[in-house]
């Protein structure tokens, strides 16, 4: 593996890990913009815009792109999530070229008002498809409670009124302050040409013109509460905890990815112990979520309506219980041992490194090979989670719940 | 692919085994596939087989539950498998330095599983609320119905099972299914990633090569030889849409002809049904079509979800553009869907478990594995002339349509 960086006149940052053992190539272009950098008027627009990206500019009409794509024999996506928007794809190494020109020109996109009109229908599609997935719209609803005001509580897809009210110039406004080429980067991973990618790059975004793009972040003011939704269209009662977590920037993320797991990874750990291996619950799980100066620890069950209230309990039994002892040394290392052979595995491919070294280069500037990272976590030790848990972070936080049920009392 | 080596091996008691050595690799991907699935659980026991692929990993060997699950997390290893409608699977992913402790673990899930009284309780409960989370996840409910309505035999059974056939299941049946569907006799090893292919021989026999018998046989899938029309009355945002009809089976020697024509329809976003259905009428987020197998049939499954007013539109589109594969594909159409295959062929052989996977099912249908330069020899050879005289044979028609959401509609034909 090898490392390179650059970063161009106009500000964009280029990135990438070469893997002369690879079989494909990976390139990717990062955007530091999401949902929490939205005002309310504008909800949604981040992810919309992301799929007006794939509309063209001038070289390009829509169906030129996905053709294109096709032809390249690609297998390309991009996502928009709370903090970034990020388009990918990836070759056989020969048609490099062709899919460095591809994602670069639809960085410049003319937000064709036809093109807008048909695609606000699919967005209203994929908003009406995740109002049917209960677990999808309770985990939106809690973190919106939880942030009470923070732009990380900003939901990523909008609402049906805010995509219905949104017009094509407030996008093209929201992306003349975001797609900055210095609020921006590429990264490529697998069997690439470096060189060759550095030269076509800077050769076909020298006319893109750069300027200053900000970012809130304000402190964390979170909702300590209960809130119930009773949803009649849902059997089973969904339930999520929020509280404060760590973010992407803070040196103790291992460790707390390492408490969550061994808290409540989805098999093996203490919640799967108390909860699912018993059948009180069908789902439970831990996870921590580290953003960009946001982070928060989020559990998750589900279960029918009938044990909701014994469920509640069980979860927060379980948690307080850890914090006041600790988790056992054997219970560290095994959960060391899953992230460590996921993150191996998960590497295999150039696509599975894109967005890891992509993320950890965007928001902290660090580049680390796969080995150093599995090494940083195995590195943990019971002191980190101990140092952790002495600040009671799953004390007070937002629960909610989607189902069923009026109320969670017994 | 230069790196390419797939070697196999036969024991005496019926197991193959075949692996796919890949020294740049850290980890080791290996599955173990018996040929018995969910189509062989006896009538009224159906989930059966779901049921029993839980209760292996809880105890086996010497080990109880706990402890079997902590020794599987102390090395890291990553589950995989599980029962299908043909085959049950058990296996997973380890850094490499594991994978003997691997073998032993899951030598004692297959051979040797507790299958505890105790246990099965609340295995059956996980897996009656499994039941009850498909009301809440309409599209894979759907899928369901579409299955029951489209196989008229044992491969249409809900394979989560019902609430009464989950309640009628005993210890002892797990016991007969374990002790008689668990044979060595057509099962099929197969490893890709870091290891060294004599030690990996010697392993699997230390632990598998005292195994003996033969698994009860299969009946074969059957269906319906006309169309029909199934609604699922249901109070959801999106009307869940999907359409089941005859393909080429996985032996057929016109197998990639007729992924290529479903490449045509769904290969990528430049074809046809995204296209037509999402980005010239906006009618859907989703909507694809995929080719599936099992020994001796083939069939396509395509998916669209809408909202209520536009799923007659959606339903006409999306019924339109499958009968219209029929009337040929146009060279670049083609062309764009050779490049997908060939380019997915190279990339998914980056993946050890994909690999693994690969390699098991081609021993499995086709009781060989082939070489990549064969399926990409067979890929290039395909042409418009060559799908349109399969599509002949093949026709996209007689379909299976079920519509799971608030509204009835119309059946286009």
């Amino acid at each position: 593996m090898q490392f390179m960086n650059t970063q161009l006149e106009n500000g964009l940052v280029l990135i990438g890990e070469q893997d002369e053992s690879a079989q494909s190539m990976a390139c990717g272009y990062f955007v530091k913009t999401g949902s929490r950098d939205e005002t309310p008027d504008e909800s949604g627009v981040s992810h919309f815009l992301e799929h007006m990206m794939f509309k063209g500019g001038d070289r390009r009409s829509a169906a030129d792109i996905n053709r294109e794509f096709d032809e390249l024999g690609a297998r390309y996506n991009a996502f928009t999530s709370f903090e970034s928007t990020v388009y990918f794809g990836r070759v056989l190494p020969e048609y490099q070229p062709r899919l460095i020109d591809l994602l670069t020109d639809m960085m410049r996109p003319s937000l064709r008002g036809e093109d807008f009109d048909v695609e606000k229908k699919v967005i209203l599609e994929e908003i009406a498809m995740y109002k049917d997935n209960p677990s999808a719209v309770l985990y939106y609803m809690g973190r919106e409670i939880f942030a009470n005001g923070h732009p990380s509580g900003n939901s990523i897809l909008g609402t049906t009124e805010s995509i219905e009210a949104l017009e094509r110039d407030q996008m093209m406004s929201y992306f003349e302050q975001r797609y900055s080429p210095g609020n921006m980067m590429v990264a490529l991973t697998g069997a690439f040409d470096w060189d060759a990618a550095v030269r076509q790059i800077e050769e076909s975004t020298r006319g893109w013109t750069p300027f200053d793009v900000g970012r809130e972040a304000p402190d964390l003011n979170h909702a300590v509460k209960t809130e119930v939704v009773k949803n009649d269209q849902f059997t089973q009662e969904h339930l999520i905890w929020f509280w404060p977590g760590v973010s992407r920037q803070d040196e103790r993320r291992r460790a707390a990815g390492v408490l969550s797991a061994a808290i409540g990874s989805s098999v093996g750990s203490r919640l799967y112990w108390g909860l699912v291996d018993p059948g009180i619950a069908n789902s439970a799980y831990l996870s921590l979520s580290a953003e960009d100066r946001f982070g928060a620890f989020i559990a998750a069950a589900s279960c029918d309506p009938s044990r909701a209230g014994e469920v509640v309990q069980k979860v927060q039994d379980i948690l307080r219980e850890a914090t006041q002892e600790g988790v056992s040394v054997e219970e560290m290392e095994r959960a060391k041992q899953k992230i460590a052979s996921e993150m191996v595995l998960s590497s295999e491919t150039p696509m599975g490194r894109l967005v890891p070294i992509g993320m950890a280069w965007a928001y902290r500037g660090e580049y680390i090979d796969t080995d150093e990272a599995v090494n940083r976590v195995l590195a943990v030790t019971k002191e980190d989670l101990d140092a952790l848990l002495a600040e009671d972070p799953f004390a007070n936080g937002t629960l909610a719940a989607l189902g069923p049920l009026e109320t969670l009392e017994a | 692919m230069s790196n390419q080596n797939v070697l196999t091996h036969t024991f005496s008691n019926g197991l193959t085994l075949a692996a796919e050595i890949r020294p740049s690799i850290r980890a080791a991907a290996f599955q173990i596939l018996m040929t018995t699935g969910s189509a062989g659980d006896p009538t009224g026991k159906e989930g059966l087989s779901g049921v029993l692929s839980e209760l292996c990993y809880r105890g086996a060997g010497d080990l109880d539950s706990r402890a079997l699950s902590d020794a599987l997390d102390a090395i890291g290893m990553q589950r995989a498998g599980g029962a299908g409608s043909e085959t049950f699977s058990f296996g997973g992913a380890v850094m490499s330095d594991n994978l003997d402790k691997a073998l032993d673990l899951t030598a004692d899930i297959v051979l040797r599983p507790a299958l505890q009284a105790e246990e099965l309780e609340p295995v059956r409960s996980l897996a009656l609320q499994d039941l009850a989370a498909l009301e809440d996840n309409p599209a894979q409910k759907m899928f369901v119905h579409l299955n029951r309505a489209y196989f008229t035999n044992e491969y249409g059974r809900p394979s989560l099972g019902t609430e009464e056939s989950l309640k009628s299941l005993t210890a002892e049946d797990m016991a007969n299914a374990q002790s008689s569907r668990f044979k060595p006799s057509g099962a099929i090893f197969s490893a890709a990633g870091r290891f060294d292919w004599n030690e990996l021989k010697d392993a699997v026999e230390a632990r598998f090569g005292s195994w003996e018998g033969s698994p009860p046989s299969l009946p074969a899938p059957e269906r319906r030889a006309d169309s029909r029309y199934v609604h699922i009355e249901q109070d959801t945002q999106q009307q869940h849409i999907g359409v089941a009809y005859d393909a080429a089976p996985p032996e057929h020697p016109d197998t990639y002809v007729s992924r290529m024509a479903v490449g045509v329809l769904s290969g990528g976003m430049g074809a046809r049904l995204f296209t037509e259905v999402r980005e010239k009428r906006g009618l859907v987020y989703a909507v694809s079509a995929s080719s599936s197998h099992m020994r001796g049939c083939g069939f396509v499954r395509s998916y669209a979800g809408t909202t209520p007013d536009r799923a007659q539109e959606t339903l006409d589109t999306l019924i339109a553009e499958l009968k219209r594969l029929a009337e040929g594909v146009t060279p670049e159409e083609l062309e764009r869907a050779r490049t997908g295959l060939l380019s997915s062929l190279v990339m998914s052989g980056e993946s050890t478990g994909a690999r693994a996977g690969a390699v098991a099912g081609d021993l499995y249908y086709l009781g060989r594995v082939r070489s990549l330069e064969e399926i990409r020899a067979q890929i290039e050879a395909v042409t418009p002339e060559a799908v349109k005289a399969h599509l002949e044979e093949f026709p996209p028609e007689n379909f299976t349509i079920v519509v799971l959401g608030p509204r009835r509609l119309e059946t286009p034909e």
